[in-house]
């Protein structure tokens, strides 16, 4: 286990999003954090990345906490017009690494260029920002990811601009993270995504959540329950979540 | 026509004052590029707009009680700009306005009681000056003001370049890289408090953020790196002194900071049209175009 917390609450000075929250992170899980707008999924995702203190309760890191923790935050935060090219962004993953003054060293270097490479951004890797669109920049930003070479990697709706295609890019990359030991938390808003690449869910709504494998939280009636779903958005997710256990099942549609 | 114009250059560089206010806008232009340049990029603009004004009152009262000396200065704006900047943090926290519009209320109170203190103390130094400098008001102080000034803020951005870029662009990836992440703005801050301060004689309260500012959004439009900019940024900087300088020396009458701030103000309007990244390249549809959201993902061009 990297990190548990038991009886955590977030939020804002006289601002509570979320009361009494349990859950754990095992490397090489991916846990999904779904639940409705202002539910407190930034919120935990800061609490956890430290920026955010909890409300109540603590984080328990089971070794020191990592030193570096893989962020990716959500593209609206993001100033586009700054002047800095798409190597650079990602050279940005090594910054802490090589201090106020030390320059990108050759083993550096060596991460960064391979870190575009895997997520297809090396041929436009000296354009400025301003020329990318939504699908590259996040490309890029999961470029800086990889170069952060974190143990616990949280990303806050990375698939939020981008296309089908690249938003299946991109998990392909968060499941090979997975498979190298990685802890990953994915805040996502499609559940399809949900149940093709997380082990894991914490579904906030209504001041609480629920924490537990995808297949014990991720049903029609917790989806209702925690206010994500209406009762016809509910009974819709649980034809397409049937055809989608045939499918992975091997059997026809249902 | 030439020995006209070398003759004129010559005749201006002959008088001592002339000579000393080049030297000071040269080295002025090294210092407040960078900040001005991170002012732009931080979307700090207004705020360095309305700190400018805000520490009015500080350097009126200290130059009311201790003349024009550096220290007084320094210590009267410095004091005046921390003074706003807490109480404008103090106001949006425990009350409904936002940050913009209690800044804005105290800028507002802090410029005009700046005003009324000087008129009313019947200061020697006459209004405009004050307000919009006077390339007379350059002394040796004032010269060792703007060098300290210059050789501390290029000092601090040696290193703080690095954590100014990350916060800069991605402020909550930054909280998590830093042990502790306001000092860096704080220190920011503070750079812009003691430019503002350099450029104060030469400049006036009104207009020492036009040059800080204007070079900066013109060279936004003629390179798309930090470095580019800055040194883009710099050059503007320098020739708005210089030439406005040379304007403010040929119509005694004109104010030094209005002349230097118009001429950067033209210099930002020709860069909006005819730069790389201003209007033409936009309507060629070249890299000037506004970046917008758009989902494409692929790597086709």
């Amino acid at each position: 286990m990297v990190l548990s917390c038991a009886g955590l609450s977030l939020g804002y000075p006289g601002h509570v999003v979320a009361r009494d929250l349990s859950f754990s992170l095992h490397p090489g899980e991916v846990t999904a954090v779904i639940g409705h707008n202002g539910s407190g999924k930034t919120t935990l995702i800061k609490t956890v990345l430290g920026v955010n203190a909890p409300a109540a309760g603590s984080l328990y890191w089971t070794d020191p906490r990592p030193r570096e923790i893989g962020y990716l935050a959500q593209l609206t935060e993001f100033d586009r017009r700054f002047p800095i090219r798409v190597r650079e962004l990602a050279a940005m993953g090594a910054w802490r690494g090589l201090g106020f003054w030390g320059g990108v060293d050759e083993a550096a270097r060596v991460r960064i260029t391979a870190a575009l490479k895997a997520t297809g951004v090396e041929a436009i890797a000296e354009k400025p920002l301003h020329q990318l669109s939504g699908g590259q920049l996040q490309r890029a930003l999961f470029a800086r990811v990889i170069v952060q070479n974190a143990p616990v990697v949280l990303l806050d709706e990375p698939f939020a601009a981008v296309d089908q295609t690249t938003e299946a890019q991109l998990l392909e990359l968060i499941s090979q993270w997975a498979a190298e030991g990685r802890a990953v938390i994915l805040v996502v808003h499609d559940l399809s995504s949900v149940l093709e690449s997380c082990s894991h869910a914490l579904l906030l709504g209504d001041g609480s959540g629920l924490f537990g494998t995808v297949e014990e939280v991720v049903t029609p009636e917790n989806l209702v329950q925690y206010g994500y779903y209406s009762a016809s958005q509910a009974a819709w997710f649980e034809r397409a979540s049937a055809r989608h256990s045939a499918k992975a099942k091997g059997g026809v549609d249902v | 026509m030439f020995d006209s114009l070398f003759g004129w250059i010559e005749e201006m560089w002959s008088f001592a004052f002339m000579r000393r206010a080049f030297v000071a806008t040269t080295v002025l232009s090294v210092s407040v590029a960078p900040v001005g340049a991170f002012l732009v990029l931080r979307r700090l603009s207004l705020a360095g707009e309305a700190m400018a004004h805000a520490i009015t009152p500080g350097i009126v009262i200290a130059f009311v009680g201790y003349g024009l000396s550096v220290v007084s200065l320094l210590v009267g704006g410095l004091a005046a700009g921390v003074l706003v900047a807490v109480l404008t943090s103090l106001v949006s926290r425990v009350t409904i306005l936002r940050t913009d519009a209690s800044l804005a209320s105290l800028y507002l109170i802090a410029l005009a009681l700046g005003i009324f203190i000087l008129s009313a103390a019947g200061s020697a130094v006459p209004l405009k000056s004050f307000l919009f400098g006077s390339i007379l008001g350059i002394d040796d102080e004032t010269m060792i003001l703007i060098g300290g000034v210059a050789t501390f803020t290029l000092i601090s951005f040696a290193l703080l370049i690095r954590p100014l870029i990350v916060s800069t662009l991605d402020p909550t990836f930054f909280e998590a890289q830093s042990r502790n992440p306001v000092l860096v703005e704080q220190l920011f801050m503070l750079l812009v408090v003691l430019n503002l301060l350099a450029a104060f004689k030469t400049l006036g309260t009104l207009m020492a953020v036009g040059l800080m500012i204007l070079p900066a959004t013109a060279a936004r439009y003629w390179s798309s790196t930090i470095t580019g900019q800055l040194f883009v940024g710099f050059l503007f900087a320098l020739a708005s002194c210089w030439i406005g300088l040379a304007v403010s020396f040929l119509a005694p009458e004109t104010p030094s900071g209005p002349s230097i701030v118009l001429v950067a103000g033209v210099i930002f309007l020709l860069s909006v049209v005819f730069s790389p990244l201003g209007l033409r390249a936009r309507g060629r549809g070249g890299s000037g175009a506004v970046p917008t959201t758009t989902t494409e993902g692929g790597l086709k061009e």
